[in-house]
């Protein structure tokens, strides 16, 4: 990027950042420094890519027209710790309005790709149309600027995201790569698949231990493009790390924000695996389809009984300090450890574990495993399973698909590979789409068509406002559960001011667990952006970015056809409420109501005119 | 007096699961967290007979505190 000011608030226009267009169809590849419109645009990630989206009529997912935007935030690649995200946007395929309309999406990752992407010199490239043949992007360094090339991809069709990176490798062994799977490369009937994006670990260690981005069918987006991959090849640029963004890296490692997340040998909650003994202590852990049934089941994956039978390593992203990864490994009959089998974070081990009733470790890890090797995005994959095994246990005559039902491993496993390998669209385009194409929408977890993670639904009906997926786009979901707030003033509040900041992570190329509670409004990056670009940004301002990024995404929802109506929770938590979850009940008819009124006389007025034609660039 | 006394997560690492504790009167619940040296940083959530409540919260004979580490995205 190039900055002309100092003041990025109040001239925007002043700070340039490097856009690469390519398009597919033409070969034709052209580059242009952009001025930036707003702040949003400065920050970067979905905050600028959905201006451009919103600029673009687009009826179906799969089209020349929808582009595919690949883009990095402010801080990506900078010293300040988490700084490594990429972000993918674009049309969604498996995220759509009733009306038939694709949601505008966004998917981020971290991983070394970002941030080697951003060293490049690059901070933006857009696909436009469709490659006639397989092909994955070179995105290189040189002398004269960033290099693009668009290049044959034969010998990696087919491969698993792990696969392809490991042959990348071998080509370019000084480069970072983002990857899809064979989920993404049979996207006509997989709607879901992911960007696996390479990290230092597996580059060295060749196991299979990706960051993904992986919601919204990104994955699959880029597979009808018919990208395989990208590619990017740079020096790595770290600049002397300053006093200023040192203390910040020292609060995020030591400070309140990260501290469930880091491993509990120093002193921290053991990653978002912890989640599970929290919830549990509310029965509030989805199983068997989000019907948590007041039992013990899901303590059998606690850690506690976990790490009885398998190796548990704590690793962490290229120059992190967090640490938050838990990979699990086989234990050898010397106690030492074994194959590696996958990571387990909170989300992945939940719904492709205890809520589809497979409650092994060992076998929830292959199944966590399979689904990252064929790039799914383990929340709509797993979700959409334990649909269809919830369907099959309430027709026990009349089954769909291969009968599976709750904790059967093995047909589960081979529902997963199906669908990986493109032969199951039941599964591969989401619950939306199979729960209406059964008729039997009201234990379909998704909301907007994309599914849910696992937090329970009677915990948090903000989720009816995340606007790319239901927890990272809307902070809510503890506000019950750890907050203990029930009233409708707590939630309207929360909804619409505090909780709707978590996108800001999203914008600037921070992780979240850089300071989730408090977003980046805050002083730790006011002093980041001073020291790495010599930028004067109050915390205000960037509060005011985020908050302007957040609306112009729901008023996008509803440009894509969504009625009010369509910001709901799955009709299953009101029709039949479960009586096992041992917190208040704001998931009422009336309640809901009640905070439906109040978010949307909130929120409406200031969706006026966000959404006002820009000229082209 | 008497209170229950339920932990959760990595808190249950060298200490318990569930015990029962004598406390005196007037003991809040902030002073059964100091007894059990919990890391502040890592406390999240704190129940008195699965209510949500404050550390400075007062117990009474009978009470079950459940005491559990902090709740954050995954």
């Amino acid at each position: 990027m190039k900055f002309h000011t100092t003041d990025p608030a109040s001239n925007p226009s002043a700070v340039l950042y490097n856009r690469c267009t390519v398009d597919l169809q033409t070969g034709a590849i052209s580059f242009a420094d952009i001025p930036c419109r707003n702040l949003e645009d400065v920050l970067g990630g979905f905050g600028r890519s959905f201006q451009d989206l919103a600029q673009r009529t687009i009826k179906t997912a799969y089209c020349d027209e929808n582009p595919l935007i690949v883009n990095t935030g402010l801080l990506t690649g900078s010293s300040a710790m988490t700084g490594m995200r990429t972000y993918f946007s674009g049309y969604s395929p498996i995220k759509g309005s009733k009306a038939g309309l694709p949601a505008a999406m966004w998917s981020t990752g971290s991983g070394k790709f970002g941030a080697k992407f951003k060293w490049t010199g690059l901070d933006e490239l857009i696909f436009e149309n469709c490659s006639a043949t397989p092909v994955y992007i070179l995105i290189k360094e040189t002398p004269d600027g960033p290099m693009v090339e668009v290049k044959s991809a034969t010998h990696l069709l087919g491969l698993s995201t792990h696969a392809k990176i490991m042959a990348l490798q071998l080509e370019y062994p000084d480069a970072h790569f983002a990857a899809i799977g064979q989920a993404g490369e049979n996207w006509q009937n997989n709607y879901m698949g992911g960007v696996a994006l390479s990290t230092e670990n597996q580059l060295k260690s060749k196991e299979d231990k990706c960051r993904f981005a992986g919601r919204g069918g990104m994955g699959s987006l880029m597979g009808h493009k018919n990208i395989l991959a990208l590619v990017a090849q740079s020096s790595d640029k770290h600049g002397k790390l300053s006093e200023a963004v040192k203390k910040v890296n020292l609060n995020v490692v030591k400070g309140g924000g990260s501290a469930r997340i880091q491993p509990l040998s120093r002193g921290g909650g053991g990653g978002t695996w912890a989640a599970y003994d929290v919830l549990q202590a509310f029965h509030a852990v989805p199983l068997n389809n989000f019907r948590p049934q007041g039992n013990d089941l899901p303590e059998k994956l606690f850690r506690e009984n976990v790490e009885k039978e398998y190796d548990i390593k704590s690793e962490a992203c290229y120059r992190c300090g967090i640490t938050c990864h838990n990979n699990i490994s086989e234990k050898n009959i010397d106690g030492s450890k074994g194959e590696f089998l996958a990571k387990f974070d909170y989300e992945p081990l939940n719904l492709l574990g205890t809520n589809i009733g497979i409650h092994d470790a060992g076998q929830a890890a292959r199944l966590i495993q399979l689904c990252d090797n064929y790039g799914m995005d383990a929340i709509s994959l797993g979700v959409t399973i334990s649909y269809a095994l919830a369907y099959n246990e309430r027709h026990p005559g009349k089954t769909i698909l291969n009968g599976a039902t709750f904790g059967d491993y093995a047909k589960i496993r081979e529902l997963i590979i199906q669908t990986g390998e493109g032969k199951l669209p039941e599964i591969g385009k989401g619950s939306m789409r199979l729960s209406e194409s059964l008729g039997e929408t009201s234990y379909a977890y998704h909301v907007k068509g994309l599914e849910i993670a696992a937090y329970q639904p009677e915990t948090n009906p903000g989720y009816a406002w995340a606007i790319a997926g239901g927890h990272m786009s809307m902070g809510t979901y503890g506000l019950l559960t750890r907050e203990g707030k029930s009233d409708i003033d707590s939630w309207v509040k929360g909804i619409t001011e505090d909780k709707l900041h978590i996108v800001g992570f999203d914008m600037i190329g921070l992780c979240k667990f850089f300071d989730i509670a408090k977003g980046i409004g805050t002083q730790m990056v006011v002093d980041c952006l001073k020291s790495e670009f010599d930028l004067d940004v109050s915390a205000d301002a960037i509060r005011a970015a985020v908050r302007q990024a957040f609306l112009r995404g729901l008023a996008l929802e509803l440009r894509q056809g969504y009625t009010k109506a369509e910001f709901c929770l799955p009709a299953e938590v009101i029709e039949n409420p479960n009586p096992h979850i041992k917190l208040p009940n704001i998931t009422s008819p009336e309640f809901l109501a009640q905070l439906e009124t109040q978010v949307w006389a909130i929120f409406e007025p200031e969706l006026e005119g966000l959404l006002a034609p820009v000229l082209m660039r | 007096m008497n209170i229950k006394v339920r932990l959760f997560g990595l808190f249950r690492i060298d200490r318990f699961k569930e015990d029962i504790r004598s406390i005196p009167p007037g003991t809040s619940a902030q002073a059964v967290i100091d007894d059990l040296q919990l890391p502040a940083t890592m406390l999240g959530i704190i129940l008195i007979n699965d209510i949500h409540a404050e550390a400075s919260d007062l117990l009474s004979d009978g009470d079950c505190l459940t005491l559990l580490p902090l709740l954050d995205g995954g």
